[in-house]
């Protein structure tokens, strides 16, 4: 039992007093013994110490959570500061005094609230640029290069952001570099796509969509990049190909223009091109230069100028043909039969030889005749004075052989004069055959090959005119020996039979009607060797001026004598036709012997001495047989360097006759029409 | 000037005429100015109404065919080979460029620019008559026919050649590598002249015998139904038929209808569509050997001039007459049809 006090616990006291008294007076009322009273008075003790102890554990309690929610704010507060890389604000350690705990954790709560803030919006911040780099990089490198955005919560620091943002600039700049690759790609393509003629839209459009659109974003992935890169390339060959075949293209047609002497207008059309043919590759700039359908156009034009020159390779070659032709024909060389050219028309036209090919031939040819011809320069002229003077040598015979050429007429004193000029020219004709020989001969021999003629040997030639000219000699001399004879044989006569006989011996008879010119023409027969019986024997050969010559004397010598006797019948008509043909039967026999002589002789178809028997067995015949139609025309005047046989004109046939239509009458083979038979046209 | 034995009735003789035969005459499209090509080796200009001579180019062989440019030249075929352009005003002549044998046809075409000339050596040859002279640069192209070209006409694209063998080639001026249709003569015989119409549908070809074959270049079923030929310049004499080759055809520039002219020394005119003969004009001394309308249809040249369908043999002098055209001698007559 306590007393009661004065104070709250007095109070209480009091009152637990109060109870207690009353309890005592309860129990005393009730008569409760001390034991029971004591006991009950326990009881009661040890129940209030219940209650005090319950009470005080949970104040207990309490405190503990609240230490435990400041330890928690401290932990986290501590765990934001250093995820932030911040000091640490608060700690308890710092701050002993800071008073009840009820007061630290209100202090603390709103701090820790301030941190929370911060570091969330910290964490945005990451976020965002965490962001930013995911799409960027993205952009650079593709999805397969995905960053996930996720946030490092350890790390939450300033420094951290300050690297992030480093990275989202490095990939920012990565990315404008890019672009800028992207543009300038774009340009190269776009000048490309330019020149190629090709479309730039279509082009850019299969590399990557993006590059189309004009404002969007253009893609800067690796693969978009290569990919221009690669496109780049690619037309970049294109173009250098291209390039390529437009300067083949465009030195072809500069070689065909030359070989055609194409018109400027026609070259003006394609100056571009012609003016790129050296152009290097940055050169070429300029829009659809290079593009399929120029090309095609420069190709088409190409080909059409190949055509042309081809075309006009037939007539180049028969130009040509004709060039050569008349090189050979001027020089006096028979061109060689080369069966290339020989056929080169037709050839060409079947494909079958190339007609450059056979130009070149012809220019080898040519440049060799020509060649040749300047060699040849100097012994043609002596030829050509030579042949001029045997030219003159006959017509001088034929001129001492006109009966009438004293008479003065009109222009005798002109022909006396060229009489008197072709005795010194005859004169020195030895002389300039023995020149021409010796200089040929030379010739011959630095050139290892023939000096010929229009075919023929010129040695030959000078040879056979040596012969021939040594044989008239001798026929001369022995016609003077004849001459005496018969002078001899005359005088014995008139010793005989003592009469003269008539003084004109038939032979000697230079005037007179043209009818003696049977007597003329034996005559002639002493002097130039049978022009009767060339006559004959070209009659029967129908070769030109093949002179038939009595071979030697002393077989001669019985034939000599015949013709004598024939032209001792004076006063018998000695019409040509007898004397001639008597004399054509010697002929036939001086012939038959000649026959050896004359088969050497045909080749010499262009004889100059051919000439006078030419005229004399025309002579002859114009004036004693009927008129045969000659190969050759008559010519009044000697004819100038004598044609070979080969040329010898054939008669013109008559056009196979279309029956002038009257009254429905069919035409024959070949038709011709009224202008063509007037003019005599007809098809070969 | 016009002899007195020619009747009026034949024209009006023009005076300085050719020495030999005319192988052609033609009408300048924009004046009455005459081109006349002949044997003697000449191409004539003449002044039609004036009746003046007033250019005259000697060739190196005879002149077989002529045709005018404009007023101031004209261009010639002659059998020297040679195609001229000749310049009326001076009087001058340059060689456009040769064939290989004799030429027989020139002509000129205004929708092509070009000239087209045809030859006995069975080509065609085109020139463009503008560049400078040489046959390296006036020659357009050479095109093979298949014989001696005998005769051709032009009407716009459009170009006949016929040649011998009675071949007739069609060409388009436009594209002449391939022969637009290669036909044969309608008619048996030689063919003498080709002519197209004016309007462009077709042609008219003559032969040595008398005939002459109305053909046309549409190849359609209807087309070619209309087709047909005709006998004329033929003689009746004791019971046979005389029969003289048809030289000369000429279209009538207004009315379509044409004249004809033959051996036999007559000049008829045709309407073609009506199959009928409208006129024979009276008989001129020898064979017509040419004839040209004017530019109007008013006047029409009359070549009288042998042409050498007997051969040599003495002729009549060669001469040109110049008549008017009355509207009744040319003008066509439709079929009137019978009242219903």
């Amino acid at each position: 039992m306590s007393k009661p006090q004065s104070d709250p616990l007095l109070q209480a006291e009091t009152t637990c007093g109060s109870l207690l008294y009353e309890l005592q007076i309860i129990w005393d009322e009730v008569g409760e013994n001390e034991t029971d009273r004591d006991r009950m008075l326990f009881e009661l003790e040890q129940e209030c110490l219940e209650v005090y102890r319950r009470k005080v554990d949970h104040a207990n309690r309490n405190r503990a959570q609240l230490r435990q929610a400041i330890a928690d704010c401290e932990a986290e507060l501590a765990a934001i500061c250093s995820a932030m890389g911040e000091r640490p604000v608060h700690t308890r350690q710092s701050d002993p005094n800071a008073g009840s705990l009820k007061e630290e954790h209100a202090r603390i709560l709103p701090q820790l609230e301030e941190m929370r803030k911060r570091k969330s919006e910290r964490r945005n911040q990451f976020i965002e640029i965490l962001e930013q780099i995911q799409v960027i990089s993205m952009e650079i490198y593709g999805p397969r290069e995905y960053i996930p955005a996720v946030v490092d919560e350890t790390d939450l620091s300033l420094r951290k952001l300050e690297d992030l943002h480093k990275q989202l600039q490095a990939l920012q700049i990565e990315k404008s570099n890019r672009l800028k690759q992207v543009q300038e790609h774009l340009y190269t393509l776009n000048s490309l796509c330019s020149v190629l003629g090709l479309d730039f839209k279509q082009t850019i459009n299969e590399i990557h969509p993006s590059l189309g659109e004009s404002e969007g974003n253009n893609s800067v992935s690796n693969d978009t990049i290569q990919r221009l890169a690669v496109a780049i390339q690619e037309l970049r060959e294109v173009k250098l190909q291209r390039m390529q075949k437009l300067q083949d293209l465009a030195t072809s047609m500069l070689e065909l223009w030359n070989l055609m002497d194409t018109p400027i207008e026609e070259q003006q059309m394609f100056q571009n091109v012609t003016c790129n043919i050296a152009a290097s590759e940055h050169e070429i700039t300029e829009a659809n230069t290079l593009s399929v359908d120029f090309i095609q156009c420069v190709e088409a034009e190409v080909s059409r100028l190949e055509e042309l020159k081809s075309s006009k390779m037939k007539e180049l070659v028969l130009k040509k043909r004709t060039e050569l032709e008349e090189i050979c024909r001027k020089t006096h060389l028979v061109p060689e039969a080369d069966s290339a050219v020989e056929y080169a028309v037709e050839a060409i036209e079947s494909g079958t030889v190339d007609p450059a090919c056979v130009l070149e031939q012809i220019e080898v040819q040519i440049a060799q005749v020509k060649e040749e011809a300047l060699s040849r320069k100097e012994i043609l002229e002596k030829v050509e004075k030579w042949l001029g003077a045997c030219d003159e040598e006959s017509w001088l015979e034929e001129y001492n052989r006109d009966d009438n050429r004293y008479n003065a007429g009109r222009g005798a004193h002109l022909t006396l004069k060229r009489a008197e000029k072709a005795r010194a020219l005859v004169n020195k004709i030895p002389a300039m055959v023995d020149a021409l020989t010796s200089k040929t001969l030379a010739w011959e021999k630095e050139k290892g090959i023939q000096f010929t003629y229009d075919g023929i040997r010129l040695l030959s030639m000078l040879e056979e005119y040596n012969i021939l000219r040594e044989e008239k000699e001798q026929e001369r001399r022995r016609q003077r020996d004849l001459k005496k004879l018969q002078g001899q044989m005359i005088a014995e006569q008139e010793a005989l039979y003592g009469s003269k006989p008539s003084p004109s011996k038939p032979q000697s008879v230079k005037k007179g009607p043209r009818m003696s010119t049977g007597g003329a023409a034996s005559r002639r027969t002493d002097k130039v060797d049978d022009g009767v019986s060339l006559s004959s024997a070209r009659r029967g050969l129908d070769i030109a001026g093949v002179p038939a010559k009595k071979y030697s004397f002393g077989a001669g010598s019985t034939r000599d004598i015949e013709p004598p006797p024939l032209a001792r019948q004076p006063f018998s008509p000695i019409t040509s036709k007898v004397s001639s043909n008597s004399n054509m039967a010697n002929g036939k026999d001086e012939l038959n012997i000649q026959s050896e002589k004359l088969q050497r002789t045909v080749s010499l178809n262009n004889m100059p001495f051919s000439t006078p028997s030419k005229t004399a067995a025309i002579l002859v015949d114009e004036e004693n047989r009927t008129p045969k139609t000659m190969p050759i025309p008559v010519p009044s005047t000697p004819s100038t360097v004598s044609v070979p046989m080969k040329m010898v004109m054939t008669p013109a046939h008559p056009p196979s006759s279309v029956v002038p239509l009257r009254g429905g009458e069919l035409v024959q083979e070949i038709e011709y029409s009224f202008e063509e038979r007037r003019l005599g046209f007809v098809l070969h | 000037m016009a002899s007195a034995a020619v009747p009026a009735s034949l024209g009006r003789e023009l005076s300085d005429p050719p020495s030999d035969g005319i192988s052609n005459l033609r009408f300048s499209n924009h004046s009455d100015l005459l081109l006349v090509s002949s044997w003697d080796k000449s191409v004539r200009l003449y002044d039609a109404s004036a009746n003046v001579l007033r250019a005259e180019f000697m060739h190196g062989g005879p002149v077989l065919d002529c045709c005018f440019h404009d007023d101031s030249s004209g261009f010639s075929a002659a059998a020297d080979n040679t195609v001229r352009r000749l310049l009326f005003a001076s009087n001058k002549d340059d060689i456009l460029g040769k064939h290989d044998a004799p030429v027989r046809c020139v002509e000129y075409s205004y929708a092509a620019g070009q000239l087209i000339t045809g030859s006995w050596d069975k080509t065609l040859k085109c020139w463009d008559p503008r560049g400078a002279s040489g046959q390296e640069r006036t020659l357009v192209g050479t095109y093979p026919q298949p014989e001696r070209v005998y005769s051709l006409s032009l009407v716009g694209h459009r170009l006949v050649v016929a040649t011998a063998g009675r071949h007739v080639n069609i060409y388009d001026l436009r594209n002449m590598s391939q022969p637009e249709q290669r036909r044969e003569s309608s008619l048996k015989y030689q063919t003498r002249c080709v002519r197209c119409y004016p309007n462009g549908t077709g042609y008219a070809l003559s032969s040595v015998e008398g005939r002459v074959a109305m053909e046309f270049f549409d190849l359609s079923e209807a087309s070619q139904a209309k087709k047909y030929a005709f006998k004329c310049h033929r003689k009746s004499e004791a019971g046979r038929d005389i029969v003289y080759p048809v030289n000369a055809i000429a279209f009538h520039p207004v009315y379509g209808t044409f004249a004809t002219g033959g051996c036999d020394g007559y000049v008829n005119v045709w309407d073609g569509n009506n199959k009928k003969r409208l006129y024979q004009y009276s008989k001129y001394p020898t064979s017509i050997a040419a004839l040209s309308f004017s530019r109007d249809g008013r006047l029409l040249a009359v070549a009288s001039s042998y042409t050498f369908e007997e051969g040599l043999k003495p002729h009549e002098k060669d001469a040109i007459y110049i008549r008017g055209v009355n509207e009744i001698e040319v003008k066509p007559k439709p079929k009137v049809l019978p009242p219903a």
